[in-house]
C-alpha cells in the first residue's frame, strides 16, 4: 500500500509537469485551431531565463513575473512569425512546420547563449522530503501541483469572467462570427499565443528545480505533454489535468509493476486507444467538421 | 590583360599549393559529443586533445609537419557519428581519428575507418566490444586508451561485494548501448562471485522521474546501487534517492565523475564511487604540468576539470598517435597501425607511461591494475582509498595479467 501511495504521488507530480505544459497547447488550439509545437522550447527558454535571473541574485518568487513577461513576449514572436502568415493564407498545416522550425531555432540559440550542459536550478524550497500517508513527497513537487492548478484556475477565471476572456471564448466558438461582432480576432489569437508561451515559461521555472535545466529539456517533456493534450482532449482544461495525471501514474506504476523498460509504453498505447475511440480526447468536445 | 592576370593568378595559386604541400599539416579527426548530456566528457576530451596537439606543434610537430585537428560534434547520436566518419575518410582525408565518447556512436562509425585502413583511437568510449568489433578481419584498425567495461564492471563488483561486503545489489542502467552493454558486464561479473542482482532496472535518457526503479530496488532489499549511465540521469537517481529518503551507496562506472552528475546531484551525490584512470591531483610532475596547462588554458569552473579522465585520455591519445606516426615515418594508415602495435619507445602520458601499449592482438592500452577508485566529495572527485592516495605518485603500468587476476578473483 505504501508503495502504491508513493507511486501515485510521484505519478501525480510527474503528470502535473506534463499537464502544465499541455495546458499551453490547449490555449492556442482553442482560439486558432493551431498548436505551438515549440511549446517544449518555450518551457526551456523560460527555465533558462529564470535560471539566469536567479543566478544574478534575484529571488525565486520575484523572478517568476519577469519570466512570465518574457514568455508572453516570446509567444507573441512565435505567433507573428510562424502562425499568422499561415492563418492568413489559410494554409491548413503551414503552422506545423513553422512552429517546429522556430522551436529548433530557439534550442540552437539557447545552446549558444547558455551552453549545452544540464544545469541545476536552485530549489526555492527545502530539498528534504516530507512524509505524507507513508510516502515521501518533495516540497517542490507539491509546489508544482499547486502552482499548476492555480495557474490553470487563473486562466479559466480570466476567460469566464473578464470581457477580454469572453472575447477569447467567442473566438474559440466561432471565429468568423466573433469577427463580425467586432472582436479583433487577430489580436485574440496573438494574445492566446502570448498566454500559452507564458504558461510554458511559468511551467519551466516551476518544474526546473525537479528536472534539470538544459537546452534540450523541452524535447521529451513537450512530446509527453502533447500526448497528454490528445488524451485529455485539446478543448478541455479539466481533461488536460486528468490526462496528465493518468499518464504520470501509468508511467510510474508500469515501471514498478511491469518493467522499467516498458514504462513509456502504456501512455502511448492509451494515446492510440483514445485516438481510435474518442479522437477528441477523453474530455474533449466532439466537433463535426464540414468538408 | 585579362589573360595575363589569369595566368598570374594561376601560377601564384600553383606556387602556393606547392608551398602548402611541403608543410602539409597532418590532419587528425576529433569526434565527440560537444553538446548534450555527454558533453562534459566530449568537451574535456577535445580540450585535452587540443592541448596535446598545441604542445606537439610548438615543439616542431611530427615529421616536420604540424598537426591539424578536424573537430566534429556527433551530439552523441549514432547517425551523426556515421556522417562524420564518412566525412573524415572521404572529404577531410584524415590520417587518423581520435575520440568517441559514446559506445554506440563508436560501434556505428568505426567501420568506415576500418574499411579505409585508417587507425582510430578511442580515448573515452568504454564498451568492451569496441576494440573487438573487427576481430574476424585480418587487420584491426581500432585502438583504445580507456578503461573498458570488462575491467570496470568487475572492479565495481569487487568494490561492492568483496571490499564493502554487500550481498544484495541493484543494477540501474540506461537504455543506450553504453548502459545495456555495461549491465551485461556487471551481471557477468556478479555471476563470477555467485551473486545475482536483486533488481535490474532501466531508464531512458532525459527521464525526470526514477521513483519506479528506485522503489523496486529498495523493495528488493538492495544494499547498494550499481549504475551504468551518464551524468544527468545519474543525478536524477541520486535526487530520487534523496526524495525517497533511501540512502545506500552508489557505486558505478566512471561516468559518476562527470561534472553534470556532481553538480546536479549536490549533497545526494557525495560518496558515489567509480573507477578512474585519472584524478585531478598533481601526483607526478607530468600530471602537475598537464593540470596546470589545462586549467590555465581552458579555465574550467572552480578550477575543476569537467571530466578529468576524458581530458587526460584525450591528451594521451594524441601523444600515442604522434609517437606512432614518428616511428612509422609516414602518415600511411597501415604503417601507423603497424607502429602502434609495436611502439618501440615508451610514451610518457598523464594516465600512465605507455610501454608497448598495444600488440597485434591486444588493442587496449589500459589494464585492470591502472584505474583506481575515485569518490565524490564536496563537489570534486578524490581518491577513495588512502592507500591509492599514498601510492598515487608511482605510475601504474600496463599489466595484462591483472585483467585475468581480476576475473578470477
Amino acid at each position: 500500500m505504501q508503495i502504491l501511495t508513493q507511486l501515485i504521488f510521484s505519478g501525480i507530480a510527474l503528470g502535473m509537469i506534463y499537464a502544465v505544459i499541455a495546458f499551453g497547447y490547449q490555449l492556442t488550439f482553442a482560439t486558432s485551431d493551431t498548436l505551438n509545437f515549440g511549446q517544449g522550447n518555450a518551457l526551456m527558454l523560460g527555465a533558462m531565463v529564470g535560471l539566469t535571473l536567479v543566478n544574478m541574485g534575484l529571488n525565486y518568487w520575484l523572478m517568476i513575473p519577469l519570466v512570465c513577461l518574457f514568455g508572453a513576449f516570446q509567444g507573441t514572436v512565435v505567433e507573428r512569425i510562424a502562425v499568422r502568415p499561415a492563418i492568413k493564407i489559410k494554409s491548413e498545416f503551414g503552422w506545423i512546420m513553422s512552429t517546429i522550425a522556430l522551436g529548433i531555432i530557439f534550442t540552437n540559440v539557447a545552446e549558444n547563449v547558455w551552453g549545452r550542459d544540464d544545469l541545476k536550478f536552485p530549489s526555492p524550497l527545502p530539498e528534504s522530503p516530507l512524509h505524507f500517508l507513508g510516502a515521501n513527497v518533495l516540497p517542490m513537487e507539491i509546489l508544482v501541483v499547486v502552482g499548476a492548478l492555480l495557474m490553470m484556475l487563473a486562466v479559466e477565471l480570466f476567460n469566464r469572467r473578464s470581457i477580454y476572456g469572453k472575447a477569447v471564448v467567442a473566438t474559440f466558438n466561432d471565429r468568423d462570427a466573433a469577427k463580425l461582432m467586432g472582436i479583433n480576432t487577430g489580436l485574440v489569437i496573438t494574445f492566446s499565443y502570448a498566454l500559452s508561451s507564458m504558461t510554458a515559461a511559468f511551467a519551466g521555472v516551476l518544474i526546473a528545480p525537479l528536472t534539470l535545466t538544459g537546452a534540450s529539456m523541452g524535447a521529451v517533456l513537450g512530446l509527453k505533454a502533447f500526448a497528454v493534450a490528445i488524451i485529455g482532449g485539446l478543448t478541455s482544461g479539466m481533461g488536460i489535468v486528468v490526462g496528465g495525471i493518468i499518464l504520470g501514474i501509468a508511467e510510474t506504476t508500469t515501471g514498478f509493476y511491469l518493467s522499467t523498460g516498458y514504462k513509456d509504453v502504456p501512455g502511448l498505447v492509451l494515446l492510440l486507444i483514445v485516438l481510435a475511440i474518442r479522437p477528441s480526447g477523453l474530455f474533449g468536445k466532439a466537433a463535426i467538421k464540414k468538408v | 590583360m585579362q589573360f595575363r592576370f589569369k595566368l598570374l593568378a594561376l601560377t601564384s595559386a600553383l606556387a602556393l599549393s606547392v608551398a602548402a604541400f611541403a608543410a602539409d599539416p597532418i590532419k587528425i579527426g576529433v569526434d565527440g559529443p560537444f553538446t548534450g548530456g555527454s558533453s562534459s566528457m566530449g568537451v574535456s576530451m577535445r580540450d585535452g586533445v587540443r592541448l596535446a596537439a598545441e604542445e606537439i606543434n610548438k615543439s616542431g610537430g611530427v615529421l616536420g609537419r604540424q598537426i591539424q585537428l578536424v573537430e566534429r560534434d556527433d551530439e552523441a547520436k549514432n547517425e551523426r557519428g556515421v556522417q562524420i566518419a564518412q566525412e573524415f575518410v572521404n572529404k577531410e582525408k584524415v590520417v587518423a581519428a581520435v575520440g568517441y565518447i559514446n559506445t554506440g556512436v563508436a560501434l556505428a562509425s568505426q567501420r568506415f575507418f576500418q574499411e579505409a585502413k585508417i587507425p582510430v583511437l578511442n580515448n573515452v568510449a568504454t564498451g568492451s566490444v569496441i576494440t573487438h568489433q573487427f576481430d574476424k578481419e585480418p587487420e584491426n584498425y581500432v585502438f583504445r586508451n580507456a578503461a573498458h567495461d570488462s575491467i570496470q564492471a568487475p572492479m565495481i563488483v569487487e568494490e561492492a561485494i568483496t571490499r564493502r561486503g554487500y550481498k544484495k545489489v541493484a543494477i540501474l542502467a540506461d537504455s543506450t548501448n553504453y548502459g545495456q552493454l555495461g549491465r551485461e558486464d556487471l551481471e557477468r561479473a556478479l555471476k563470477n562471485k555467485g551473486i545475482t542482482a536483486v533488481a535490474v532496472e532501466k531508464f531512458n535518457i532525459k527521464d525526470v522521474d526514477m521513483t519506479a526503479q528506485l522503489l523496486k530496488s529498495k523493495e528488493a532489499g538492495a544494499e547498494a546501487v550499481l549504475t551504468y549511465g551518464i551524468g544527468p540521469e545519474l543525478a536524477q537517481i541520486a535526487n530520487g534517492m534523496t526524495k525517497l529518503g533511501w540512502k545506500v551507496p552508489i557505486i558505478g562506472s566512471w561516468t559518476l565523475a562527470m561534472a553534470n552528475f556532481i553538480d546536479n546531484a549536490g549533497p545526494g551525490g557525495d560518496g558515489a564511487r567509480m573507477p578512474q584512470t585519472f584524478i585531478q591531483e598533481p601526483t607526478t610532475p607530468k600530471r602537475k604540468a598537464f593540470i596546470e596547462a589545462f586549467v590555465g588554458k581552458f579555465k574550467p569552473k572552480n578550477n575543476r576539470m569537467d571530466s578529468p579522465v576524458s581530458a587526460a585520455q584525450g591528451y594521451d591519445s594524441i601523444y600515442l598517435l604522434a609517437a606512432a606516426i614518428k616511428q612509422a615515418g609516414s602518415t600511411d594508415g597501415p604503417k601507423i597501425k603497424a607502429a602502434l602495435e609495436d611502439l618501440q619507445a615508451p610514451v610518457e602520458g598523464v594516465v600512465t607511461t605507455y610501454n608497448k601499449p598495444f600488440t597485434k592482438t591486444d588493442h587496449d592500452a589500459i589494464t585492470a591494475n591502472i584505474p583506481v577508485f575515485g569518490e565524490v566529495k564536496a563537489g570534486r572527485v578524490v581518491f577513495a582509498s588512502a592507500d591509492d592516495q599514498k601510492s598515487a605518485g608511482t605510475v601504474r603500468m600496463k599489466d595484462v595479467a591483472a585483467n585475468d587476476a581480476l576475473l578470477k578473483k
